[in-house]
């Protein structure tokens, strides 16, 4: 299968810090979940990919462009849905102008057509009832959705979501869940959170960062098995554990080592995240 | 790494096919969109219905309904800069939207690039340019169509105020890319504002003054559009040209061009960091809009030229070898070429004093000469010396209002005291048949008394303004000349037929006019000089 993305060797730094270190990636067509902590280098990757910045060294291609060249950015840009972590707005305008400006600068030039378009991803976020209002006039979920319309217009092959989710109430969340579940039919969508309930929900692939390097890729399960036999119940919080926490049920949850004998639980997705991350980020 | 890769063709809904055309084709798209949001901004709505509420107003009156082409061009320059400074205000706020609401981490890896985009608000300003245009276009012809209008417009002139519209705008531009700051603009204003005080001033001189966009006159004399000496052909050069240069440093200075360079080494997607500008095409457009704007500037500043001084030398001191002359009821009419039409004007008049005056003037031949004083360009204010051939009367370059009173004093002022320059050093009896000759055949005499004095008074001693050297009227000229016009015309007609020689004798009194014209003699002060 014609991988989306291809990256090798990407490395890129702000400064003294080492934002990307040596990424190599493949991508295809679904939901692929960038998973990590604050300063993995998560959006760094996602805005290199995205053709926002230049990586310092690395080979890659994008839907089969080469971003190094100006024609081949063009070409990426000209396939890409991007939303960028809290996106901005024009408060004064419309859901339906915002929509429409973003059309135009994707070089969407029919009017006719293009205004089609843009009321047909309005329709898809479901804010057809509102495209008229100012965007000041609307809700947080509404803005955001207006900004995944944005991203959406023009049918891109390869959609970029940088923390779609934050800042969302639980019921705006599951509605954004299902936007970017059907947005991921027949498109490659990678889809930064800190959310590991979004990747168990929505992805069939998932790539966990941490201090700029790649420490998992695979998919949900394989990132769950990861935690096969490390998680267990104890009445104290286990000294030994990686990370420990107290139940709702009275009990602790340790993931790490277990002693001998442990009551041994079944994983999930976050202890497969946290046993990725190694301790790294677990205390945080 | 070498990677294989196959992309896919599927073009995205509505767009049209990848490559140069279609960028320009979405340039278009956003400049329209652009265009839309700047000429419904608050500001530039407000200015655009003060300009029309303002030039309607004032077009309705202007010129007293006998424009000279040559000024009512020029009256269509300042204006335009209220809508100006709204669309450098507004095109500026329009251009640091993305940076203040935080959209360019957005908008940056979208397909148009930050300097088509810039092209793109620059384009949006045409819509308001034309706009202006078109209010120009408007007052102008309007100007043009009213019955009393004389002369030739400038093209040049009439371009002023759509330049200026454009220049400004696209300095909002620049500086909204230079400066991303909301202040920017407001202080772009202060600083314009400030500028074109000093710049205005005269004795800066005209290299100076000739800097800014709309260069007014000291004078309201209307000069017979070949003596203007406005280099405005080279002054809408100028300011199209600085506008041009504006735009296109507008462009050159909108960030990543090109884009990133690619790197050393072989493969594909070797990406390094580093933006640059490569637009060869603007760089030289650049020069050349700077080369456009510094021949404006250097021509517009040369000064009038030889042959317009003397021009003004020849229609100021030689105007009977320019004029046409045409003969009516015993009177001739010689105008400059470009006032022949106005002879009915001056000759209704002539008739209308002439037949207050009755067979004592039926034969006397009289000369309504056209005059103007433009050795000083369209800065001076010179008056114009009195004609000293008798018989002869001036008559200046502009009409309606004040002057067509003013021109029946100077024709009365003839037919009583035989030459022009006598009649300015009227100050005898003689300046009481002098006025009411002038004013008695008026609409409203009384009206057109007030109007011809300087200070707009009907009693007590004043200054009759005049073409050439203003008369002087007594407390007592004024009291009798005031009793006349509220008598019967025709009454006061047959006492002055009947003692014309004696009204018309040099040194006579003013107690021996009353007298003569059956009132008392007045009880005001009867002194010239008071």
């Amino acid at each position: 299968m014609t991988p989306t993305v291809s990256a090798s060797g990407l490395s890129l730094r702000f400064g003294g810090t080492r934002a990307l270190d040596d990424v190599s990636l493949r991508l295809s067509a679904g939901v692929t979940g960038l998973l990590g902590p604050n300063g993995a280098g998560k959006t760094s990757l996602l805005r290199v990919l995205a053709t926002a910045v230049p990586a310092d060294r690395g080979v890659f291609t994008v839907l089969g462009h080469d971003p190094g060249t100006s024609r081949g950015r063009q070409e990426v840009r000209r396939r890409l849905g991007y939303l960028p972590q809290a996106p901005g707005f024009h408060p004064d305008f419309t859901a339906f102008e915002f929509v429409d400006y973003v059309a135009i600068l994707k070089e969407l030039t029919d009017r006719t057509a293009r205004h089609r378009e843009v009321r047909r991803v309005l329709d898809e976020v479901g804010l057809t009832g509102v495209r008229g209002k100012r965007l000041r006039k609307l809700s947080g979920g509404m803005r955001q959705r207006t900004a995944l319309a944005a991203a959406l217009v023009g049918d891109p092959a390869f959609l970029v979501l940088d923390e779609p989710t934050v800042g969302l109430d639980p019921e705006q969340r599951m509605r954004f869940r299902e936007l970017i579940a059907h947005a991921g039919e027949g498109r490659t969508v990678l889809l930064s959170t800190h959310q590991t309930e979004d990747v168990a929900m929505l992805c069939n692939r998932v790539v966990v960062m941490a201090a700029g390097t790649v420490r998992f890729d695979g998919t949900p399960a394989e990132l769950t098995a990861q935690a096969g036999g490390r998680v267990w119940s104890s009445a104290e919080r286990d000294p030994g554990a990686k990370a420990g926490w107290r139940t709702g049920l009275g009990t602790y949850r340790n993931v790490g080592d277990p002693p001998d004998g442990a009551d041994l639980l079944e994983p999930t997705l976050e202890d497969g995240y946290l046993l990725t991350l190694d301790g790294a980020a677990v205390a945080a | 790494m070498t990677t294989t890769t196959t992309a896919i063709v599927t073009p995205p809904a509505g767009a049209a096919p990848a490559g140069p055309r279609a960028s320009w084709a979405a340039v278009l798209a956003l400049a329209g969109f652009e265009a839309r949001g700047l000429l419904t901004r608050l500001p530039v709505l407000l200015a655009f219905a003060v300009y029309a509420g303002w030039t309607v107003w004032r077009t309705r009156t202007s010129f007293d309904g006998f424009p000279a082409l040559q000024d009512a061009d020029r009256a269509t320059q300042t204006a335009p800069l209220l809508v100006g400074l709204a669309v450098l205000f507004s095109v500026s706020q329009a251009v640091l939207r993305s940076r203040r609401y935080d959209t360019e981490r957005h908008f940056a890896v979208l397909v148009l690039p930050p300097w088509r985009r810039t092209v793109a608000h620059l384009l949006s300003l045409v819509p308001a340019v034309l706009l202006v245009a078109v209010c120009v276009g408007g007052q102008f012809g309007w100007e043009a169509l009213k019955p009393g209008a004389v002369g030739n417009g400038s093209p040049g002139e009439l371009l002023v105020g759509p330049l200026s519209v454009l220049l400004l705008g696209t300095l909002g531009v620049l500086f909204a890319r230079l400066f991303a700051s909301a202040f920017a603009a407001p202080l772009l204003l202060v600083v314009l504002l400030f500028f074109s005080m000093f710049a205005a001033m005269p004795q800066d001189g005209d290299a100076i003054r000739w800097l800014m966009p709309v260069v007014g006159d000291y004078s309201t004399r209307t000069l017979p559009s070949e003596l203007l000496g406005r280099p405005a052909a080279w002054h809408a050069l100028y300011l199209a040209g600085l506008a041009l240069s504006v735009a296109l440093a507008a462009v050159l200075v909108s960030g990543e061009g090109a884009g990133a360079r690619s790197g050393s080494g072989s493969g594909p997607g070797r990406v390094l960091k580093g933006r640059f500008v490569d637009h060869r095409g603007v760089h030289a457009g650049l020069a050349g809009a700077v080369a456009l704007t510094l021949l404006g500037a250097v021509t517009q500043a040369d000064g009038v030229p030889a042959e317009t001084e003397k021009a003004r030398m020849r229609y100021s001191t030689t105007p009977q070898d320019l004029q046409k002359c045409s003969e009516r009821d015993g009177t001739t009419y010689c105008a400059f070429p470009e006032w022949t039409s106005r002879t009915d004007d001056w000759a209704e008049v002539v008739d209308r004093v002439r037949s207050l005056a009755g067979d004592a003037v039926r034969d006397r031949p009289l000369v309504v000469r056209q005059r103007v004083e433009a050795r000083y360009g369209p800065d001076g204010d010179a008056a114009m010396t009195p004609l000293t051939d008798p018989n002869q009367v001036s008559v200046g370059t502009t009409w309606g209002g004040n002057r067509v009173p003013e021109f029946a004093v100077a024709v009365a002022g003839v037919l009583v005291t035989g030459k022009e320059a006598e009649a300015s050093a009227l100050c005898d009896g003689r300046l009481v048949t002098v006025m009411w000759l002038a004013l008695a055949g008026g609409a409203e005499p009384m009206a057109d008394l007030s109007r011809v004095r300087v200070d707009d008074s009907t009693s007590g001693a004043a200054v009759v303004i005049s073409e050439t050297e203003p008369l002087q009227m007594t407390a007592a000229h004024t009291e009798l000349v005031r009793e006349l016009l509220v008598r019967p015309r025709e009454e006061v007609g047959a006492k002055v037929t009947a003692n014309w020689t004696e009204l018309t004798t040099p040194k006579v009194t003013t107690d021996r006019t009353a007298h003569l014209l059956g009132l008392d003699a007045p009880e005001e002060a009867d002194e010239c000089g008071e």
